[in-house]
């Protein structure tokens, strides 16, 4: 991470300058991003074709943190920041202290689904109204408080210098509505004070809930669907039980049953890394998958970065990029452990989201090479066929 | 959320309009009376369960674990409501030569005819919205008076001006992704300004191979009709990058799945658009029902039986059988009033309820004028790599032999540009593998040697398949009152006892002309895009393929396109026709048939966006039906006027 463990151990503090604000949203990005590793490895760690429920409940919250990271992008750009993404720091180190985060935690680490995964997803989405065991003034306690903090900043600052001093970014560099999709709640831009507020408010309530309630506020929003906070959809496949309608969210889901097979896995060791695959002359083709895997998430970031610094269009990019994450994560755990001893105790071969600075550069430059490829315009259709030709021939 | 109910439970409502069949055309007339607030009852023959995420998936995994990907083959067996199926016909070396139809048929329809009825639909919510491939193309202006204009089949009421309005709003209705100035170049589209929702799926690159051999180039088909031509960008039901000009710049929100929030807003090219989508960024009828507002019902496993009659010449109620296990045809009846009947239930089981209903018979045209679009294919391996396989089943066509003077003489045809190689024509890529590793006897009893592994294999299979080129070619048919659906509930009924639709079907000299002019533009095609043809309609060991017929000399074969339509079509004349143009039987004021059996001509477009277009019309004609039907009748008054005479 760039600026979150900074912004951190400063302690808890509200924003009071442009320059504060702009290291603050850098951090939002990082911690919203910190999730997306452990989401993923939830995900994918599931045998294809079981957990059916759980599955489409994990996706659609990494879906929604995909869209909170682009709308910290959105308010970044908004009062005049650089989004930085494609840094080999960029990505925490895992296992990982959740920063804005009450230190008592546990640190947060890829684990395989499983009750421990679930729990780490918990602890993670964890409601403020939850951490009864935390004062005011007592430091970081969680995101949704570092993200009231963020929303303080702003009030202050437009207050004292006025809206047109604090929005200053380019209305160019937003990622709207056209650029992204398939996610709960809406991209959408970030001009003022209004929409720096609901986008905040977006942000914190499809984690946690609307105040005192398990639901979200897509529906009040955007006029979707209702659906449950990210905390609640979590809960119900650790419980193994829906929510009822009415549930108080400091109750247990009174629901109907879930249906939640824990031991349809691939059990990992969360701390593999590359290297260990390397030593392994048996591991070859576990290494190459890994490495190939961790090239692509390069290659994600630094599109998600071209994209978040002045062309929204490059998101269309990112799909076909996201699907090749998706099958290469196919090939890649179903495979034993290729150290010995881990296989023996039943374990997986995992992603393990290393990136090196040559790797990032590597994969800069080949987005660099695909954007000029695909020629994509804002607001024109998108084809992204003009890149697949050219590379394969 | 779709909620859906029992026949049982629906029996204790009441009801101002009773809609028969959940596919497109129902579900829009339903939702638009919905919301103005009628009281519907929607009946669904077939299953529910595609309403939620798990049950849609199950669709899925169905049509995984299916030996033949056909197009139903994502749904399972269903007794009680058994629906017709593209497996259900084999070809039949007996008969040839002596005359005798040389197919056989097995299933649900009874085939007749001397050709197959190729034609399948699926019962089912949803219908065959649900297993369609989402092609829109709107029908051109020529080909509602194809009569008057070219001497053959039969005009509509209405022209394409009463229509563009509605094509407009079923447009949107659907989520239609497209390219309107190709669609105006081809005059289809009118108006100057109109944008489609969504951006054009982008074109695949077959589409964009083709574009750079054939643009400008000239072929002239058996006839002498010479045309240039154009690779043209097809309208798709299916979700692509919205367009913010679209609607006044007001823009256009896609509609993702069903019963998963969130999902879908986008075709990622998962190319199984035929039979079902995995991720529902194809449109399907889900979307309308998922917009049903409280004062519509929606039964499913309940199968209408009859439409019965009222007084004077008015239909009362609709008679139907619900069912709890579709493996078993047990089930009990129950009769529901409605002040206005609506069947959406396909042109051939619309057919076949009128018929079982003895209704709408003054003209004598129920069941008749059966059509489809017989499709021929060409196939043909391309000099390079063209990348099959990829995205929906096909993104572009060639769309120059629709028009122009040579239909008197030959029906016209659309070229669709397959992007999923030989599939169709030979069972690609799997017969590929077969064939490479010498799979299967030889016809002495013998075991095939020969076969090839490993590398060898890969790379010709690589070799083979990345260079299939497809066409094809759906060829208009006209209507012809001897292509006909009957009924016999003595002879043929299916288990649950309902009558089962018979079919007596042939291709018209005007047809066959179509199909052979095609087969000869297709080769010609080949030639200019530098491939090597493999088209092969000839019988195989004295085996013809199905569908096979000989015109002018030439052994050709068609495929049923699953459009079945005619059988209840509109017209002016109550005696020769069976609706009027609202799609209102001329026979009884309150009964409406709506959907492809309404259509007098098919033109060369896929019918649903057509179909979709007229249920719209139709439904704004059967809210002020039904306002008026509710007008509150003032005794007094007319007490006074009649003192006062």
């Amino acid at each position: 991470m760039i600026n979150a463990n900074e912004v951190h151990d400063a302690g808890f503090k509200v924003p009071r300058t442009i320059q504060e604000l702009r290291t603050y949203l850098q951090a939002a990005l990082e911690v919203e991003h910190l999730t997306i590793p452990v989401y993923m490895t939830g995900m994918y760690t599931i045998r294809p074709g079981t957990n059916s429920t759980a599955y489409y409940t994990i996706r659609s919250v990494l879906l929604e943190e995909m869209l909170h990271m682009t709308m910290a992008a959105n308010l970044l750009n908004a009062v005049g920041g650089e989004p930085e993404v494609a840094h080999p720091e960029f990505i925490g180190k895992y296992p990982a202290q959740l920063p804005m985060s009450s230190t008592a935690l546990a640190p947060i680490g890829l684990r395989h689904f499983s009750r421990e995964a679930l729990n780490t997803f918990l602890a993670i989405e964890k409601p403020r109204a939850f951490h009864t065991d935390e004062k005011d003034g007592a430091g970081w306690t969680s995101i949704g408080q570092f993200y009231d903090t963020v929303g303080q900043g702003i009030r202050a600052l437009v207050e004292e210098q006025g809206e047109h001093e604090v929005f200053t970014g380019s209305r160019g560099k937003q990622v709207g509505p056209g650029d992204f999709y398939n996610s709960g709640g809406e991209v959408f831009h970030v001009t003022g004070l209004d929409t720096a507020l609901t986008a905040l408010e977006m942000i914190s309530e499809q984690g946690e809930g609307v105040h005192d309630s398990i639901w979200d506020s897509d529906d009040q929003l955007f006029g979707e669907e209702r659906q449950l906070a990210h905390y609640f959809r979590f809960n119900e496949i650790a419980e193994g039980r829906c929510y009822s309608p009415n549930d108080a969210p400091q109750r247990p889901p009174s629901g109907p049953m879930l249906d939640v097979t824990w031991e349809d896995t691939y059990p990992i060791k969360g701390d593999s890394t590359v290297a260990e695959y390397g030593k392994y002359q048996h591991g070859r083709a576990v290494h190459r998958k890994a490495v190939a895997f961790n090239e692509t998430y390069a290659t994600l970031l630094s599109c998600l970065e071209t994209a978040f610094r002045g062309a929204p269009q490059t998101m269309a990019m990112a799909v076909p990029i996201m699907l090749e994450l998706r099958d290469l994560a196919q090939q890649l755990y179903r495979n034993p452990h290729p150290n010995p001893a881990h296989a023996k105790d039943g374990y997986f071969a995992s992603a393990t989201f290393e990136i090196s600075t040559s790797q990032m550069e590597q994969a800069k430059q080949r987005v660099a090479d695909h954007v000029a490829a695909v020629g994509l315009e804002a607001g024109q259709p998108v084809d992204l066929s003009r890149d697949t030709v050219g590379s394969n021939g | 959320m779709i909620e859906t109910t029992t026949g049982a439970e629906a029996a204790r409502g009441s009801y101002d309009a009773v809609v028969v069949g959940a596919g497109w055309a129902g579900s829009l007339i339903a939702e638009k009376l919905g919301r103005r607030g009628w009281r519907v009852l929607v009946l669904e023959a077939g299953e529910a369960g595609t309403q939620t995420w798990s049950g849609y998936l199950d669709s899925v995994r169905t049509f995984h674990s299916a030996v033949a990907k056909v197009p139903n083959s994502a749904y399972r067996h269903n007794a009680a409501a058994p629906s017709p199926d593209v497996l259900d016909l084999s070809p039949d070396a007996s008969g040839s030569g002596e005359g005798r139809p040389e197919y056989t048929a097995d299933g649900y329809f009874v085939q007749k005819g001397k050709m197959p009825y190729g034609t399948d639909y699926v019962r089912a919510l949803g219908g065959a919205g649900m297993h369609w491939l989402g092609a829109v193309p709107r029908m051109h202006p020529d080909d509602f008076t194809t009569r008057s204009t070219y001497g053959y089949g039969r005009d509509w009421p209405i022209d394409a001006a009463d229509l563009e309005p509605y094509y407009e709003e079923a447009e949107k209705e659907l989520g239609v992704a497209g390219d309107a100035e190709g669609q105006r170049h081809l005059g289809v589209v009118s108006d100057s300004g109109y944008l489609y929702p969504m951006h054009r799926i982008p074109p695949s690159h077959i589409d964009k191979y083709c574009h750079e051999k054939l643009e400008g180039r000239e072929v002239t088909d058996p006839m002498g009709d010479k045309r240039e031509l154009h690779v043209r960008s097809l309208p798709q039901a299916r979700n692509s990058t919205p367009a913010p000009e679209y609607d006044k710049r007001k823009g256009y929100r896609p509609k993702g799945a069903v019963g998963l929030p969130n999902y879908g807003e986008r075709c990622v090219g998962n190319a199984s658009c035929v039979p079902i989508c995995p991720v529902q960024a194809k449109s399907t009828p889900l979307r309308v029902q998922d917009g049903f507002s409280d004062s519509v019902t929606l039964a499913a496993r309940s199968v209408a039986t009859r439409v019965l009659r009222g007084q004077d010449r008015r239909v009362r109620a609709v008679e139907y059988r619900s069912y709890n296990d579709p493996a078993s045809p047990t089930s009990e009846s129950h009769t529901v009033r409605a002040d206005i009947v609506v069947l959406a239930a396909h042109a051939i089981e619309n057919a076949r309820l009128l018929l079982a209903s003895e209704l709408a018979t003054t003209s004598g045209q129920v069941g008749r004028n059966l059509m489809d679009h017989p499709t021929t294919l060409a196939w043909a391996l391309a000099a390079d790599q063209v990348g099959p396989y990829r995205g929906p089943g096909h993104t572009s066509g060639v769309e120059d032999f629709r028009f122009g003077g040579k239909r008197r003489e030959r029906a016209p045809f659309r070229i669709e540009l397959s992007n999923w190689g030989w599939t169709w024509s030979t069972g690609a890529p799997m017969s590929n593998v077969a064939s490479a590793l010498a799979l299967g006897g030889k016809s002495d009893g013998g075991v095939k040697t020969g076969g090839v592994f490993g590398p060898q294999l890969r790379s010709l299979l690589g070799s083979t398949i990345g260079r299939q080129l497809q066409l094809q070619i759906a060829v208009e048919q006209s209507a012809d009152e001897n292509n006909r659906v009957t009924i016999d509930p003595r002879r043929y009924r299916d288990a649950m006892g309902n009558p089962r639709p018979i079919i007596h079907y042939d291709l018209g000299e005007h047809v066959r002309e179509g199909v052979y002019a095609a087969y000869e533009v297709s080769e010609r095609i080949f030639t200019e895009l530098g491939a090597t043809s493999y088209t092969d309609h000839e019988p195989v060991d004295g085996v013809p393929p199905l569908g096979h017929f000989v015109h002018r000399g030439t052994d050709l074969t068609y495929h049923g396109a699953g459009h079945g339509a005619g059988t209840h079509i509109m017209g002016t004349d109550p005696n020769d026709s069976v609706v009027d143009a609202d799609q209102r039987t001329h026979d009884h004021p309150n009964l409406y048939a709506v959907g492809c059996g309404s259509m007098p001509s098919v033109g060369t477009s896929n019918p649903t966006l057509t179909m979709c277009a007229l249920a719209l019309r139709s439904a704004e004609r059967i809210h002020r039906d039904l306002a008026a039907l509710s007008q509150p009748t003032n005794l007094r008054s007319r007490a006074n006027a009649e003192e006062k005479v």
